[in-house]
């Protein structure tokens, strides 16, 4: 066969092929338009990159981000980029103040009537609350939604597992006694459940996409909610369109005519996007170094939100060498913190003399307190008392994940390694481990005595920041045992008997003096026990170009009125 | 459409005919042989799926628990990973999963949605598609271009120019080579996107009928957003296209040089047949054959690439993909894109190597 002759057979049949899958069927994520009864939204924005042209239109603002979603359903999606969306569309019968951590109604028309036990909640719905669609939001259906949490959430259709981290253990029963009227039934009394009311699990969600016997991770857009914007176009692995809510009659109007969401593979790229303005506001997770090189360039702020996203030392108490207090304490004595910050992260990350950081109820920074590190020679004092000495040394294997919570971590390890080797009576041996291996041996409390952990809120409360590491194992420091006859596990010692019952107090205690009070009793026991060791604590940075503005009627418009809740409110944002 | 759908298209049906005709017009010889490589694609594909399967196993690391972070309690791992079928024997895994590539239904992914692999690689791979097929004519044209001009300026400036671009471009890192054209033509210069396959604001008018945006916004005669899609291409491909045109110049200069010594050019060139006629109409020609044979043994290599390009620009092809669920232990995800890039390289391999029979008279089997 001559060449020629090829090229064309070759050239003939790839055209017939990209006939062919140009007649193939619409993929499964791909753009669906809105219902004829909303007013569309499909002409561009005014401001576009330099390097595309655009046509003129109503304004759009492209956000970044590197989170991934894995659901949709709010009966199950429990990631941060999942909670951001389903708070854009929907809400709930509390939401936070943007900029703040502060409770205001939403659907309900005030905060609840709780009763005297403290056990029942009694929620009023605003009247005339719609969805997107124009259909309406009655008690009565947002109960049977409300159930979908105690219902499937536990279930094998819902694999995030929200509700049993967040309904199931707290909530007996949700009823609506009239079309207007909500009841929540706990478990026990807590007194942070409107915390977890101003969650994403409870916000409203549509009952024709989330059926009443399944969780539906990934609806066909348009999605709608009762919050300021619908999803117009889900377009899986690329962005997320956003669309203002015609029927929204709360307090958050959109101020642009369209949001798109852009998801990016990597935290690089995503800088380098919003520096040449094929984004207008860069949102998680920058790391320090970019935020450092972001901060240099003229034409972009960069806003830092006080964060939630805490590092510490998991101690296991069972294990040897630190089911001995002394070595504990002493590892506690030879940290410094602020070395960790300077020499890493240039300062970019804040120093944690608590589990429970600043901002939150009742914390306080009992670990520089009780520990004043780096002090070596206190540290000396307990590893003497136990035996060790110059010439005995404290063999102390220390774990951490090389990757997941960035490329310094091998480098502030160091650090850490350097620091308790300066005692002159430890020998630390750190240990990498790769992610899905290292994290259940290190929470399982079976197989590591130290290693390094991340925590990030699920509500923004104190008790989200001690309960977990104390109660039933406490994610791998063993301060209590797991025990059939308390919920709470068997403490190990006298010491955490008593923070085991102070915590059980606060976490009924609706008075909130009285409260910050027990958490900082608990918070004193909890650094003398060093049941974990904070580090540090990251900031947040969302980075946004000089046009993008947040509202001046809300907290901290420099941060785009992101706050401590780390909500990003779409609907504050406007754009010159 | 499914991604297999889509290799049927674009690479098995083309191979296909190719074969047909070749049955139809080639000697028996030629026909065993064709019958043979077939024989071997198959257990090629098995195999490699196979260790695929096993090496995922035995690597550390659950994606349940990696999934699920320190908030997931140890019972609520074991519940999913018994939902998931993590929990049964190695062998009844193993059986589900080749009864899965046989059915062409590959189960649903582990870790985020779990939705089913296919849809996921349905969204992804156009991408990589999109991708791959500029960077690989890119490759091709730069280096058998630079190839066969090198020759022709043999041990002159051009020559030594291009031999040391092919040098260079060869070792280049293709993460900081993408990296450093972003910065220059996309954040110093300005001139060109560098992330995604389109303007976001653009992407919500395009029709996504093939999800090759490049064809869809032709289809809808979308001409702004067919515009940005191409603006979009352009440092992806050059980054890929460009790393790979190296070892095409040195192959195709070196064969040029061959070709251009050969008795029947010296007796052309004594006819007085000019010197581009002599260079690209038969020195040239002639040449392609190893070339041709480079290309099947480049498509892994090209995938490889996709890989890296597809992390650095953002891309949301099948290599970003394949990244992402490695790094969560997504089992089902990495072993069925692996067996998917296994077909890919096998098809092409086979479709090269049909080529090379009827491109080369010589060849007989």
């Amino acid at each position: 066969m001559k060449p020629k002759s090829l090229f064309f057979l070759m050239t003939f049949v790839t055209v017939v092929s990209l006939v062919l899958t140009a007649c193939g069927p619409v993929a499964t994520a791909t753009p669906t338009s809105a219902p004829t009864d909303v007013p569309p939204t499909e002409v561009p924005s005014t401001e576009t990159p330099a390097v595309t042209s655009t046509p003129a239109g109503p304004v759009t603002i492209v956000i970044g981000t590197t989170d991934k979603i894995a659901s949709l359903d709010s009966a199950d999606a429990y990631a941060v980029r999942d909670w951001e969306v389903l708070k854009n569309i929907s809400e709930g019968l509390l939401k936070w103040k943007p900029g703040t951590a502060e409770l205001m109604p939403a659907l309900a028309t005030a905060m609840p009537v709780i009763s005297a036990d403290g056990l029942t909640y009694t929620f009023t719905l605003r009247d005339g609350i719609k969805f997107g669609d124009g259909s309406d939001l009655t008690a009565t259906i947002y109960a049977a939604q409300l159930n979908r949490l105690l219902t499937i959430g536990p279930g094998a259709t819902c694999p995030n597992a929200v509700a049993s981290s967040l309904a199931t253990p707290y909530v007996k029963s949700i009823v609506a006694p009239d079309a207007k009227t909500i009841v929540f039934t706990l478990t026990s009394a807590i007194a942070y459940f409107p915390q977890i009311l101003a969650g994403a699990p409870y916000v409203a969600s549509d009952p024709k996409t989330f059926v009443a016997d399944k969780c539906v991770l990934f609806p066909t857009a348009p999605i709608y909610g009762v919050g300021p914007w619908y999803i117009k176009q889900f377009t899986a692995g690329e962005q997320i369109v956003f669309a203002p809510n015609p029927y929204y009659t709360g307090d958050l109007k959109p101020q642009v005519d369209q949001i798109i969401v852009k998801d990016f593979a990597d935290p690089q790229t995503m800088a380098l996007a919003v520096q040449n303005g094929e984004i207008d506001v860069a949102w998680r997770l920058l790391g320090p170094e970019l935020v450092s090189q972001l901060q240099k360039v003229s034409g972009l702020h960069v806003g830092s939100v006080a964060g939630g996203s805490i590092r510490y030392l998991v101690i296991n108490h069972t294990m040897k060498p630190m089911d001995d207090p002394n070595v504990v304490k002493a590892v506690a004595s030879a940290i410094d913190r602020n070395e960790i910050s300077d020499t890493v992260f240039g300062g970019n990350v804040s120093p944690l003399y608590s589990q429970v950081p600043p901002g939150f109820i009742g914390a306080s920074e009992a670990f520089d307190t009780m520990f004043a590190s780096p002090n070596l020679d206190k540290a000396k004092e307990y590893l003497t008392a136990s035996g060790y000495s110059a010439t005995k040394h404290v063999k102390l294997e220390l774990w951490y994940p090389p990757e997941h919570y960035g490329a310094s971590t091998a480098a502030w390890m160091q650090v850490i390694e350097k620091q308790l080797e300066a005692t002159g009576m430890i020998d630390v041996d750190l240990k990498p481990q790769e992610w899905s291996t290292y994290l259940p041996a290190l929470v399982g409390g079976k197989s590591y005595a130290a290693g390094v952990l991340g925590w990030f809120f699920d509500y923004p409360d104190s008790s989200n920041y001690l309960d977990p590491f104390v109660y039933n194992g406490g994610q791998g420091t063993n301060i209590t045992a797991k025990d059939a006859s308390n919920i709470n596990g068997k403490p190990i010692n006298d010491d955490a008997a008593k923070l085991v019952d102070l915590l059980t107090k606060a976490d009924s205690e609706t008075d909130l003096t009285k409260r910050a009070d027990l958490y900082k009793q608990a918070q004193e026991i909890y650094a003398s026990l060093v049941v974990t060791l904070p580090l540090f604590y990251e900031a947040e940075h969302v980075t946004y170009k000089d046009n993008i503005q947040g509202s001046s009627l809300f907290a901290v418009p420099e941060n785009l009125n992101i706050g401590p809740t780390l909500e990003f409110n779409y609907s504050t944002l406007t754009k010159k | 459409m499914s991604p297999l759908a889509l290799i049927a298209l674009f690479i098995g049906v083309p191979t296909i005919l190719l074969m047909a005709y070749v049955f139809a017009r080639g000697s028996a010889g030629l026909r065993r042989y064709i019958l043979t490589r077939i024989g071997l694609t198959l257990p090629m594909i098995f195999i490699l799926a196979s260790l695929v399967f096993f090496v995922m196993r035995v690597l550390p690391g659950d994606p349940v628990s990696s999934a699920l972070g320190p908030k997931g309690t140890p019972e609520e791992v074991q519940r999913i990973r018994g939902q998931l079928g993590l929990n049964d024997p190695l062998l009844v895994q193993y059986g589900r999963f080749l009864g899965g590539m046989f059915t062409l239904q590959f189960g649903d992914s582990l870790v985020g949605g779990h939705r089913p692999i296919v849809d996921e690689m349905s969204e992804r791979f156009p991408a990589t598609l999109e991708l791959v097929i500029p960077a690989s004519i890119l490759a091709l044209l730069t280096g058998v271009l630079g190839g066969a001009l090198a020759a022709s300026h043999r041990k002159d400036a051009l020559d030594y120019g291009l031999r040391i671009y092919s040098v260079i471009i060869y070792s280049l890192p293709l993460f900081w080579f993408g990296l450093m054209l972003q910065l220059v033509f996309g954040v110093w210069l300005r001139w060109l996107p560098i992330s995604g396959r389109i303007d976001p604001v653009l992407g919500t008018t395009l029709v996504h009928a093939t999800n090759l945006y490049t064809l869809d916004s032709l289809l809808s005669a979308n001409a702004p957003a067919f515009q940005s899609v191409i603006l979009h291409l352009i440092l992806p491909t050059v980054t890929l296209g460009l790393i790979l045109s190296g070892v095409f110049v040195r192959l195709t200069r070196i064969n040029v040089i061959e070709t251009l010594q050969a008795d029947y050019i010296v007796a052309a060139r004594a006819r007085g047949i000019r010197e581009h006629v002599l260079l690209y109409g038969h020195a040239l020609t002639n040449a392609m054959i190893p070339v041709i044979t480079l290309i099947g043994l480049q498509v892994a290599i090209l995938l490889a690439g996709a890989v890296l390009t597809e992390t650095v620009f953002s891309w949301p092809g099948l290599g970003s993909y394949l990244v992402e669920r490695i790094s969560s232990r997504d089992y089902t995800a990495v072993q069925s894109v692996i067996a998917m890039f296994a077909m890919l390289v096998a098809f092409i391999s086979l479709a090269v190597d049909v080529i090379y029979s009827l491109l080369d008279p010589r060849v007989r089997y």
